[in-house]
């Protein structure tokens, strides 16, 4: 999937800001950003279900369109269902829509509703089912046609942990079968624990684009230490935060380094300082840390 | 294409699940089962009771009851032939007055009748020649039954006779049946033309009608006679009358009647456009509405363009709408041939129109494409509105906008109106042109105006078609209060991609 300077504008409103990108096949892609960041109008224009304005987009060696609906499952923001159309009913239509046989799309249902522990309501209308349910089956009616690009539009929000977990094992199962899944969302634990590669926006532009690892490098490397004298001493701290008494005249201390410098290289220089140290930690930045970093934190609050 | 039929498939299972489209399915067949019988359940089952006290001799209760006894055998007259015309046994007497339709039976053809044997000697003849599964010929009953003056009744006086019929006129007795006339012709009668007549309700004006005839005929009698003319002359005198030569025109050939009759079936075809339309549309509208409010769309979007969606559920409600007229002429063919055909000689006349292919040309165009350009309408409806309640502030003006000029326009049809400047104003606007032909087609109307308006309602539903498209795209995933005209019109100028 690529885009190249994409823009999309709403009268005056731009939510989508020259954005430029590509997802290679059997990655995890995530798409970070707050509410308002231009995810899911980006989303909508990789489905054709809007147009840009300008920029090319391309998804699976194809223009978007319809075409490409029998290789892409998608499950939007704001789900719902026909509240009268049984569960399995409900799947097999979208498997048909998909351009999957009838019998195909049953089977299919009916393996999804199986799998996710849901085969006894298989028959059941959407209104009497529970809301847990009812976010399994639209989970399924994305699944149905086993997709080579899963795309999900902020897929954890409204879920209970249980379901949660079961889109993560759904995402992974996916990834391993060798198909290529985008999601969107402003929940930085998921994007963590699920993707290869990450795009961050905001206000509709790009404001990074690399693997978690990258990601964290764009913060300085943080270190606790306990120590009898500040850290700020030693070349590369950038700044020393105390923290507090650690007993028998030890003290903690928050350390931020400058950029460019590893940890590794500040134990070298306490130990060839003789700087005396009674603890010394590296510190992982969280990825929620990186955004407002990069994207600030009154974006990062949205 | 696919896509396409899939949607409307769904579409048509979704409404069809609906308690509400069974419901509307049997009541209007059921209404119209209930509107034919009620006429027979308010109706009187037994015929009236009439006593007649002739106090001049008997010669008047003898003329009441001959009248009565003459109008029931031109009923039964009236009746045979029509069975005869309805089952085709014309063979069974030909030049018989019950093989003779359509025509007016005078007195002398009535005598003639009865003299020949009546009701049993043509039920002989047809027996001769009618087929095993035609049903037997059952006269109507009789209206009327003269009951004797009982003797109790024979003495009193006048003055006394309000208090002693009281218990004839409405007996006591569970089982008592009352009389429902009373005729009182007072020794008199010829010097003073007052007759009494006690009623155990409001009397039937045919019934006064026809007791006064007959007294009428008697006083003018007598009148003649006094001023000296032979009793004889005077006797016919009253009987004189015109031979009306009675011509039937043919159909269409002016009579409003024979009109009406005409007009039925295209009537019929506005009527059911305007109801199947109007409920099927809501459904669809309805349908629509809960897509936005499930927040279903944007799934749907992903698989099938806009343009799929929207004709998808057109074809849909079309399809609901069709099946709906389809189930309930199939009520109508099944009534036809279950009254062994009563019903269908009743509206055969009414068929004439389908004699034409242009008429049945004509009929199905306007049929389906003014249900397009209707139901398009609501379609728009359902994508701009997130609740039924937002639909309703759109639907009300839409609905008012349609159904007002339709009444105006059908009750002048039914008057047998097919010109004016109303009737071609409504016919030449598209929105109204289905309904305005449809309704005009039974009363004719010209033909260059039929492919006139033909055309502009084809452009006006592939324009409205193009134009609600691009509203019903732009709207599907828009947000936010319900758009005014405005932001309506800007809708429709905006192009995407």
């Amino acid at each position: 999937m690529t885009l190249e300077r994409v823009t999309k504008r709403f009268d005056r409103t731009l939510a989508v800001d020259d954005l430029s990108f590509s997802v290679a096949p059997a990655t995890v892609f995530g798409f970070l950003g707050g509410n308002g960041a231009g995810k899911t109008t980006s989303l909508r224009m990789v489905l054709d279900i809007i147009r840009p304005t300008s920029g090319r987009i391309e998804v699976l060696g194809r223009a978007p369109g319809r075409a490409n609906a029998p290789e892409i499952g998608f499950l939007p923001e704001e789900r719902g269902l026909y509240r009268q159309m049984t569960a399995l009913d409900t799947i097999a239509y979208f498997g048909r829509l998909k351009g999957m046989t009838a019998s195909d799309a049953k089977r299919e249902g009916s393996a999804l509703l199986d799998r996710f522990g849901l085969a006894a309501n298989s028959k059941m209308t959407v209104d009497k089912l529970s809301k847990g349910m009812a976010q399994k089956v639209q989970l399924a009616t994305a699944l149905v046609n086993r997709p080579r690009l899963l795309i999900l539009d902020e897929p954890f929000s409204g879920l209970d942990p249980v379901n949660q977990g079961l889109l993560e094992e759904e995402i992974r199962h996916m990834s391993a079968a060798g198909s290529t899944v985008v999601f969107s969302t402003h929940v930085m634990q998921h994007a963590e624990r699920l993707c290869d590669r990450l795009l961050l926006l905001a206000r509709g532009r790009k404001k990074f684009e690399g693997t978690l690892d990258e990601a964290r490098a764009e913060l300085p490397a943080r270190i606790a230490v306990v120590s009898r004298r500040s850290p700020s001493e030693i070349q590369g701290v950038e700044n020393a935060e105390d923290r507090g008494e650690a007993g028998d005249g030890w003290r903690r201390w928050n350390v931020r380094l400058a950029p460019g410098i590893a940890p590794g290289d500040v134990l070298q220089r306490c130990t060839a300082e003789q700087f005396p140290l009674r603890q010394f930690e590296q510190l992982h930045s969280s990825l929620h840390d990186v955004f407002v970093h990069i994207v600030g934190s009154a974006e990062a609050s949205k | 294409m696919k896509n396409i039929l899939l949607v409307a498939a769904r579409e048509f299972r979704q409404i069809a699940g609906m308690r509400s489209f069974w419901l509307t399915l049997i009541i209007i067949p059921l209404s119209m089962v209930i509107g034919g019988l009620a006429p027979q359940l308010i109706d009187k089952d037994e015929a009236a009771r009439v006593m007649v006290i002739d106090r001049t001799g008997g010669s008047e209760a003898a003329a009441i009851a001959q009248r009565i006894e003459l109008d029931r055998d031109r009923d039964m007259l009236g009746e045979l032939s029509r069975y005869v015309q309805r089952h085709h046994l014309e063979d069974a007497g030909r030049g018989a007055l019950w093989s003779q339709h359509d025509r007016w039976y005078s007195d002398a053809d009535v005598a003639q009748f009865t003299a020949s044997g009546g009701v049993n000697a043509a039920k002989a003849k047809i027996a001769r020649v009618k087929a095993k599964d035609t049903p037997e010929f059952k006269a109507s009953k009789p209206d009327y039954q003269i009951v004797p003056v009982p003797a109790s009744l024979q003495g009193v006086p006048e003055a006394g006779l309000d208090a002693a019929l009281k218990p004839v006129l409405k007996p006591e007795g569970k089982d008592a049946k009352p009389v429902d006339y009373v005729i009182l012709v007072p020794a008199s009668f010829g010097q003073s033309p007052l007759v009494r007549l006690w009623a155990n309700r409001q009397p039937s004006p045919l019934f006064v009608s026809k007791v006064q005839d007959v007294l009428t005929r008697d006083l003018r009698a007598r009148f003649l006679s006094a001023q000296g003319v032979p009793d004889a002359a005077a006797r016919s005198a009253t009987t004189i009358a015109p031979a009306i030569a009675i011509s039937t025109p043919p159909p269409g050939g002016g009579a409003r009647e024979a009109m009406l009759v005409r007009s039925i079936l295209p009537l019929a075809a506005a009527y059911l456009l305007m109801i199947s339309l109007m409920l099927s549309g809501s459904w669809m509208l309805q349908g629509t509405v809960e897509e936005r409010s499930n927040k279903l769309l944007e799934t749907v979007l992903a698989c099938v363009s806009p343009e799929e969606l929207m004709y998808g559920k057109l074809l849909g409600t079309a399809g609901v709408g069709l099946f709906m007229i389809a189930v309930w002429i199939g009520c109508g063919v099944f009534a036809a041939y279950a009254t062994h055909g009563a019903i269908a000689d009743l509206i055969r006349p009414a068929l004439d129109p389908l004699s034409s292919p242009g008429t049945i040309i004509a009929m199905l165009y306007f049929f389906v494409v003014g249900y397009v350009s209707i139901a398009i309408l609501f379609l728009a409806i359902g994508a701009m509105s997130d609740s039924m309640r937002d639909a309703q502030g759109y639907l009300m003006p839409v609905l008012l906008l349609i159904i007002l000029p339709i009444s105006i326009l059908m009750q002048a049809v039914l008057g047998g109106n097919s010109g004016g400047v109303l009737m071609e104003v409504l016919t030449w606007v598209p929105i109204w042109t289905p309904f305005g032909v449809l309704a005009r087609l039974g009363l004719g109307i010209p033909t260059w105006e039929v492919i006139g308006t033909g055309i502009v309602l084809g452009v006006y539903t592939v324009v409205l078609v193009a134009l609600m498209g691009r509203l019903f795209r732009a709207s599907l995933l828009a947000q936010g209060q319900r758009p005014n005209l405005k932001q309506m019109v800007s809708r429709i100028r905006t192009v995407e991609g």
